[in-house]
């Protein structure tokens, strides 16, 4: 769409809302003070996202409301930013108390390594952020054209390499983080905090044209799939310490149905930086994004279009151009997997971490599973972290041995077993319905039925031990990285799903769609006879995904 | 006073001539009516030209306003596309596809479709079994059948509005005609939408004078005054035209909104009455009753304890007598013992004395012990300035356990569970003179409610919109939960939005960690609520007597005491009572 008076192309709205904000501020403040109504004006829910908080309503709910003459079940779901994922037992248990109080009594660990709170209704919003405010948190930022919540290899305290690691991704996090006072102004202190006129010395008073992602590796792990993001790093480890990352860009997940214009794309390695110009680099790729991306249409506004509209070496070029210290050719890596490490892990200083399995990132209490209160307990009882992962799992981190021993024993009594078959434990799925507002079907609530009978067809033939990345959505938008699954499910009519294969187990390789919206019964049908082939004629320990791929399946 | 029969406000009159009639008529004795009736009918006749009320008789012309919705934009732009279409003098309807039978489209008449698209290119989810019908080939012919398209969408989708292409491709292969070219609309579509109905509907709408008129003609039955048109002894059968829950499946109890067709009864009625309800008992309760006086077979019997008697409530002086009656030394102990007694009747009824102590009985004797059955009175939550001859209520199911037995509200349960639309209900009006909108329309007015107790003041804001009074009004309503019981919160952000309204607070009960109550709003409301006062603004208080009415008088009482000791604040509470600027409406 360009508009006739001049031949450049017409600014997308969402560009137009952002200019007129006062940096971020739009009516939020007023909104929130409309008692009749749960929403807010079509602006301020764009506006709203640059705080972590989206309006959502509750889909399952649809059916019965204009009838009964009311409005939709408008609530708000808010994500915290939490680089790395790292939470004190304190701020664990305000978040835990906040979802009981505010919230739908459960905590749902997302893909990014954070928290999301769902069916927060207006008149709880302030009261919610001002207890995440209170344990030293926030939200700034977690969502909205902006960069997003920074993803780290978990955990700063198995070791020195993650340790530096995570440090990386939260000064790249707070050098990025907007200036705008408008979060504090709006939902904490009620008042204007901040002298305007303010200045966002990076992103300038329009933001980025898009969201921007960002995650730092620790090979051998690739659990933050750093193929996926706007921005990755590869850390450099020698002797234990990181050195330095090779940097990636270009990544991301999201297309649409039925529009060849987008698609998912896997992020390409443009360098190497030390360690201490990581942030600069962080800087000069953001501010690249923001002069050069799409800002007429939001649906190729993303690096990775940027990337693909200008060609690689322009970009690579702006960037270095904004960089005191050039990017040196990137070192060799090698990465093992992109799930996470399951179970008990002890490192040298003998602390204990535990990664959890948590089904779909969902905590909460179901009959006689309590999950939700056993972390509590845990919070209450011991001193320990949480760390939450990049496949919505979450770590209970440095316990000795004596809170090792009391762990277990809580976790049995709230009817928690550490661990799930090996297809569910590396299994994802999104939130899908019912608070997504995109959904074309479920995710979350359809993939724990659907991997018991994807594990009874496994074990028919004898693969009940063999990974499988199995990842599935409830729309195109790629949430739970699908298209990096060996086997990824996305979302296109209710109940039904287009059938990915052919990922493999690192998740350095797009997977392709081999079956198109596929029901349940297709689903199996299409499955078991590759299943068969695949014990049959698989080369040595061969993954599924590569097997697919030597085929020619897909 | 309500009168005793009032021209609706869309009569062919200028106001101050409804004014002047309504005085006349409303005073006019049973003859005088009748003589009247006549006497028009004659002058007609005496011109040659056929009497109103035979001209008039012709059925309105059919419009069905159908919908496919997944969030509710389309079934929004349908309701409103029905109240124009009435307004125009169809005979309107709505429905969702959802609900609908492709068979039964033969006979629709006129059709006006509102379909958005979902998916990529698919029908709204629960739409899917009627879209499947639709292009079936089992799908009827639609010769004679006349339709229009609306389809939403959002042209940021491949496939734009299709499933409304779909249908509007579909309903003319059946041979139906269309009566306006559809119109494929984007996210932005309200505008559209509105111009595109009011052109459509205008083309649609009935050219014959007769017709239309029929859309505000009222039949009053001359030959039956009014005064007696119905009582709690001859109570009228009205027609129940809508029959749905006003609460989520979420909410923790039910309440349900009905509207009933008063058409023919010459029942009027002012908001703030009352309409009274003439229940009938649950049947399985009834049916156990005579079990447990070994008079099953009894038909006659079933028939009193059916519609005659209070089955439920069980008194000291019951007890007494049903010891009495049967003989039963045990009973009679119980009832003479002031505290078993009291422990007894806690939470039970008769249905546990007579299994408690079983006795064959005599039909009579049975029945002589128990009272008649009451009937159950309703705020009347709509104004016939607004819906004609229509009364709406609001009715909150009461459903609790006590003496380890689930216990249905007699009136309420049978209205709840055993009522549906299509069926009837048997009431009278109870004219509640102290519960009305001030005379004037300058006083402001303060309009405190809780659950139910909103009812009467959507028949406050329906007349202060159709009068478009411009009163000052402030409504302080509670409820339990913000999402699952905010009764009519649709109608009154349309009333807020157009004025009507001037401010709402509210107070949800159960949202938060704290419970929050109207008096709590009123508390941190003070300053205004002084304010208003000062200005000789009206204070209405409606719903639960017991804990809501104690709580807001006591907080009332505070504010008005300002400062002062709490006898000052009585004392200016009672001011406004006795100036009638304090109403209570409470149960
Ligand atoms: C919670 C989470 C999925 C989960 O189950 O964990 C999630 C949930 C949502 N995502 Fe996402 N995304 C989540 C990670 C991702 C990822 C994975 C990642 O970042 O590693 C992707 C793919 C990577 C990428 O960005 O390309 C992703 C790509 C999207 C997109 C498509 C973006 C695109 O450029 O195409 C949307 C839609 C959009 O932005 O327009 C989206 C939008 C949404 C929204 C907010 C729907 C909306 O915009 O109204 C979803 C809220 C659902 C709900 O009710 O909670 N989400 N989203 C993840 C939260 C991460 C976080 O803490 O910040
Ligand atoms: C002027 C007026 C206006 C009204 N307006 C409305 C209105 O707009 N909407 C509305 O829903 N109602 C309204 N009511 C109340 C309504 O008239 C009925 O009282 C209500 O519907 C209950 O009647 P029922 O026949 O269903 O219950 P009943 O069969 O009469 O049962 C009610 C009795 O059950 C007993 N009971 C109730 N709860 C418990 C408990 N938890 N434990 C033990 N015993 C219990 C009590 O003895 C109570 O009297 C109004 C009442 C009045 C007087
Ligand atoms: C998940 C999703 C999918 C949609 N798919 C389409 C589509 O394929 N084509 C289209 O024209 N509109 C599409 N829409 C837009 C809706 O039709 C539009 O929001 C419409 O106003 C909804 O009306 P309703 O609330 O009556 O369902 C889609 C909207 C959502 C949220
Ligand atoms: S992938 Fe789609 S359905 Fe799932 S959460 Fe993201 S936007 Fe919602």
């Amino acid at each position: 769409m360009t508009d006739k008076t001049t031949d450049t192309p017409k600014l997308s709205h969402n560009e137009t809302i952002k200019t007129n904000s006062r940096f971020l501020r739009g009516g939020l403040a007023e909104g929130l003070n409309v008692v009749e109504s749960g929403a807010l004006s079509e602006d301020d829910q764009q506006l709203i996202k640059f705080h972590g908080i989206y309006l959502q309503d509750d889909r399952d709910l649809r059916p019965e409301r204009a009838k009964r003459k009311l409005d939709k079940a408008y609530s708000f779901m808010a994500r915290l930013r939490v680089p790395g994922g790292v939470l004190s037992r304190a701020q664990y248990l305000a978040m835990d108390r906040l979802s009981d109080e505010r919230g739908n009594q459960t905590l749902r660990i997302t893909t990014r390594q954070s928290i999301q709170f769902h069916g927060v209704i207006k008149t709880n919003l302030r009261p919610a952020l001002r207890q995440i405010d209170s344990v030293l948190l926030d939200t700034i930022a977690a969502c909205g054209d902006v960069n997003r919540n920074v993803m780290c290899t978990p955990n700063e305290f198995a070791g020195r390499a993650y340790a530096q690691a995570e440090k990386t991704a939260r000064d790249i996090s707070t050098d990025l983080l907007p200036r705008s006072g408008a979060w504090r102004e709006i939902f904490i202190d009620d008042e204007k905090v901040t002298k305007e006129p303010e200045v966002e010395p990076i992103y300038g008073a329009t933001y980025l044209p898009r969201k921007f992602k960002i995650a730092v590796a620790v090979p051998p792990q690739n659990d933050v799939d750093v193929f996926a993001h706007d921005l990755s790093y590869i850390a450099i480890v020698e002797n234990g310490d990181v050195v330095g990352y090779n940097v990636l860009i270009g990544g991301g997940m999201g297309a649409t149905h039925g529009d060849a214009e987008t698609f998912p794309r896997v992020g390409e390695v443009i360098g190497f930086c030390k360690v201490e110009n990581a942030v600069d680099v962080a800087e000069a790729v953001v501010t690249t994004q923001r002069d050069y991306g799409n800002r007429a249409n939001r649906r190729r506004a993303r690096l990775k279009y940027t990337v693909v509209d200008r060609g690689l070496d322009f970009i690579v070029n702006e960037i270095n151009s904004r960089l005191k210290v050039k990017l040196e050719p990137a070192r060799p890596f090698k990465f093992a997997g992109n799930g996470d490490r399951m179970g008990w892990h002890t490192s040298e200083d003998g602390l204990h971490h535990l990664t959890l399995f948590v089904e779909n990132g969902r905590v909460a209490n179901v009959g006689e599973w309590k999950l939700k209160a056993a972390l509590k307990r845990i919070a209450e009882t011991l001193d320990v972290a949480f760390i939450l992962t990049p496949n919505q799992n979450i770590i209970v981190a440095k316990a000795d041995d004596a809170a090792r021993a009391e762990i277990e024993k809580i976790l049995a009594a709230h009817g928690v077993k550490l661990r799930g078959s090996v297809l569910r434990e590396a299994a994802i799925a999104c939130v899908a319905l019912p608070t997504c507002a995109l959904a074309l079907t479920d995710a979350e609530r359809y993939l724990p039925g659907l991997i018991t009978k994807l594990d009874a067809l496994l074990a028919e033939h004898g693969l009940a031990q063999q990974p499988i990345t199995v990842r599935m959505t409830g729309c195109p938008n790629g949430c739970a990285r699908p298209y990096l699954a060996e086997i990824g499910f996305v979302g296109r009519n209710p109940g039904r799903y287009n059938l990915h294969l052919g990922g493999n187990a690192d998740g350095s390789r797009l997977n392709r769609i081999y079956k198109e919206d596929a029901d349940e019964e297709t689903i199996l049908a299409t499955l078991a006879p590759l299943f068969a082939d695949y014990a049959q004629t698989r080369q040595g320990n061969e993954g599924f995904g590569d097997f697919i791929t030597r085929r020619g399946i897909v | 006073m309500s009168k005793l029969i009032a021209l609706p406000h869309t009569a062919p009159f200028a106001p101050e001539q409804i004014a002047a009639l309504d005085k006349v008529i409303g005073a006019s004795s049973s003859v005088q009516r009748a003589w009247l009736a006549g006497f028009l009918a004659g002058m007609d006749a005496a011109e040659g030209k056929q009497p109103a009320a035979a001209a008039v008789a012709g059925p309105k012309p059919k419009l069905l306003v159908l919908y496919a919705t997944e969030s509710g934009n389309s079934e929004a732009l349908a309701a409103k596309a029905k109240q124009d279409a009435a307004k125009l003098g169809f005979a309107a309807r709505v429905q969702d596809v959802a609900d609908a039978d492709v068979q039964s489209l033969k006979d629709a008449g006129t059709i006006i479709a509102i379909i958005s698209t979902w998916g990529d290119g698919e029908p709204p989810q629960r739409a899917a079994p009627f879209f499947r019908a639709l292009m079936g080939d089992a799908a009827p012919r639609l010769d004679g059948v006349k339709f229009a398209v609306l389809a939403l969408g959002d042209s940021s989708y491949a496939q734009f509005c299709e499933s409304g292409r779909q249908v509007d491709a579909r309903l003319e292969a059946l041979g139906a005609t269309r009566a306006a070219a559809r119109i494929d609309l984007d996210l932005d579509y309200e505008a559209g939408a509105k111009t595109w109905l009011a052109a459509t509907l205008e083309t649609l709408a009935p050219k014959n004078a007769d017709a239309a008129l029929a859309g505000s003609v009222i039949h009053v039955d001359f030959h039956k005054p009014a005064a007696e048109a119905a009582s709690k002894s001859s109570p009228f059968a009205a027609e129940i035209t809508a029959h749905h829950k006003l609460t989520s499946d979420r909410a923790d109890s039910e309440t349900v909104h009905i509207e009933l067709s008063l058409a023919g009864s010459g029942i009027t009625y002012e908001p703030g009455d009352a309409i009274g309800f003439v229940p009938e008992n649950d049947p399985a309760l009834v049916g156990a009753m005579a079990r447990a006086v070994g008079l099953e077979g009894d038909a006659a019997l079933h028939e009193a304890l059916t519609a005659r008697y209070d089955i439920s409530t069980l008194t000291a002086k019951q007890m007494k007598d049903y010891a009495a009656l049967t003989g039963d030394a045990q009973a009679a102990s119980l009832a003479e013992n002031e505290a078993e007694r009291a422990a007894f009747l806690a939470g039970r009824q008769w249905i546990d004395l007579l299994e408690a102590f079983p006795h064959r009985l005599g039909a009579d004797a049975f029945t002589s012990l128990l009272r008649p059955l009451a009937p159950r009175y309703y705020s009347v939550a709509s104004s016939q300035k607004l819906v004609g001859e229509e009364a709406h209520l609001t009715v909150a199911r009461l459903a609790y356990e006590a003496a380890g037995r689930a216990r249905l509200g007699v009136a309420s349960g049978m209205i709840t569970d055993r009522l549906r639309a299509g069926g009837s209900a048997k009431i009278f009006v109870r004219p509640n003179p102290h519960f009305r909108l001030p005379q004037n329309a300058e006083t402001p007015i303060i309009m405190i409610g809780a659950g139910t107790g909103v009812a009467p003041y959507r028949g406050f804001l329906q007349e202060l919109e159709a009068t478009n009074a411009g009163t000052q009004a402030w409504a302080i309503f509670g409820h339990r939960h913000f999402l699952y019981d905010f009764l009519y919160q649709l109608e009154i952000q349309d009333w807020l939005k157009s004025g009507v309204l001037g401010r709402l607070d509210l107070a949800s009960s159960r949202d938060q960690p704290e419970k929050r109550y109207v008096q709590h709003v009123l508390w941190e409301q003070r300053e205004r609520v002084r304010q208003q006062l000062d200005q000789g603004a009206t204070l209405y208080l409606c719903g639960d007597a017991k804990h809501m009415a104690r709580d807001v008088d006591a907080t009332l009482n505070r504010i008005l005491a300002d400062g002062r000791d709490e006898k000052a604040g009585q004392a200016a509470l009672d001011a406004l009572i006795s100036a009638g600027r304090y109403k209570k409406d409470v149960y």
